[in-house]
């Protein structure tokens, strides 16, 4: 009994959500023909931003050392950064994290290539308009034009780590697809960043 | 599966692929050097060398140790294992020992990519292998020791 009622609001919570979607969606397509392009841009950059600022995006996204699970505490045992982003000598982020999978009986997660991300993508304590600019800057985002960017966030493997992270962590709330959509949205109504 | 441990081919059989490297090194090949703390990847005990690398075998499933050279606390050799070695002796660093076996995989593993570490790189190294008696200071010194020993 349990089990069809929570069938039913599955599909109910997923009807729901795609209407969202397409109702957001189409506003966005009605918007960038008669409205503001603009608008919607923003729009659709708030829904990416909250993907950005998960834990499972934005642990990862700290200048010298990572933080971990969803309460976002040190990493234990200690880390840093080292001088490639993979760790320092002695204490490689490989190690511990396997590189092709979560590791259920450590509980440690893994993906290929485990790392932190370069010093000039940190987004941890950014309004978002701020990590709007450093994630649209070549400068600062591995040289990538957006179109690059949308690559980079469909094909990287710790990004995709960030919807199957293993344990108890929490998945990225948004399903990917419909992150990968509002991306797209977000560069094809031109990639504005709110102030 | 087959598992090349200490230079040699080791056949397990059918052992289930995700079972954690230390088990099958422990219960399956006897090699009970390396051990148990806390099977989180928290404390180091489990530490080996994979390809030169220092793992923590309770975090690799047996089916991604084939394929790769693994090295043992029994079997460690080289020039900067017998300077680690010496300095341990030499300093009397192991208390009730459980954790060594961990702290010198580690710290061959240190030595070998920084031939000459500072406290910091001793620290960000050895960090993550925990010791319950407390001897820090003598792992720190003997890591310092060996690598006066290298030089």
């Amino acid at each position: 009994m349990r089990h069809l009622l929570l069938g039913i609001c599955a599909s109910a919570g997923g009807l729901v959500a795609a209407a969202g979607v397409a109702v957001v969606l189409l506003a966005g397509e009605a918007a960038s023909q008669g409205g503001s392009a603009r608008e919607t841009s923003l729009a659709a950059w708030e829904r990416i931003a909250t993907v950005l600022q998960h834990p499972r995006c934005v642990n990862c996204h700290h200048p010298d050392a990572p933080l971990v699970g969803d309460a976002s505490r040190p990493h234990m045992p200690r880390v840093v950064r080292g001088r490639d982003s993979k760790g320092a000598p002695g204490m490689r982020c490989n190690n511990c994290h396997g590189e092709h999978s979560n590791n259920e009986a450590s509980n440690v997660p893994g993906a290929a290539d485990w790392k932190l991300p370069p010093r000039t993508m940190m987004w941890a304590k950014m309004s978002i308009g701020d990590i709007c600019r450093s994630i649209k800057n070549p400068a600062r985002n591995g040289g990538r034009s957006l179109q690059g960017l949308l690559k980079h966030a469909i094909e990287d493997s710790l990004i995709q780590w960030a919807w199957e992270p293993g344990g108890k962590r929490e998945s990225v709330p948004m399903p990917q697809t419909v992150f990968t959509d509002f991306f797209e949205e977000w560069v094809r109504t031109g990639a504005h960043c709110p102030n | 599966m087959k598992i090349n441990v200490n230079g040699e081919e080791r056949d397990l059989g059918a052992v289930d692929g995700g079972t954690p490297l230390l088990w099958v090194l422990r219960d399956q090949l006897n090699l009970t050097g390396t051990k148990y703390g806390c099977g989180r990847a928290q404390c180091g005990a489990c530490t080996v060398h994979v390809n030169g690398e220092a793992v923590r075998s309770c975090s690799l499933a047996v089916r991604d140790a084939a394929g790769k050279q693994i090295v043992t606390i029994e079997a460690v050799s080289g020039r900067i294992a017998d300077a680690v070695r010496a300095a341990w002796q030499r300093l009397d660093v192991a208390q009730c020992g459980y954790c060594q076996s961990g702290q010198i995989m580690t710290a061959i593993k240190l030595l070998a990519s920084n031939r000459k570490p500072t406290d910091a790189a001793i620290d960000a190294a050895m960090d993550g292998s925990i010791c319950r008696c407390g001897a820090y200071i003598r792992i720190r010194k003997a890591i310092h020791q060996a690598a006066r020993a290298l030089a």
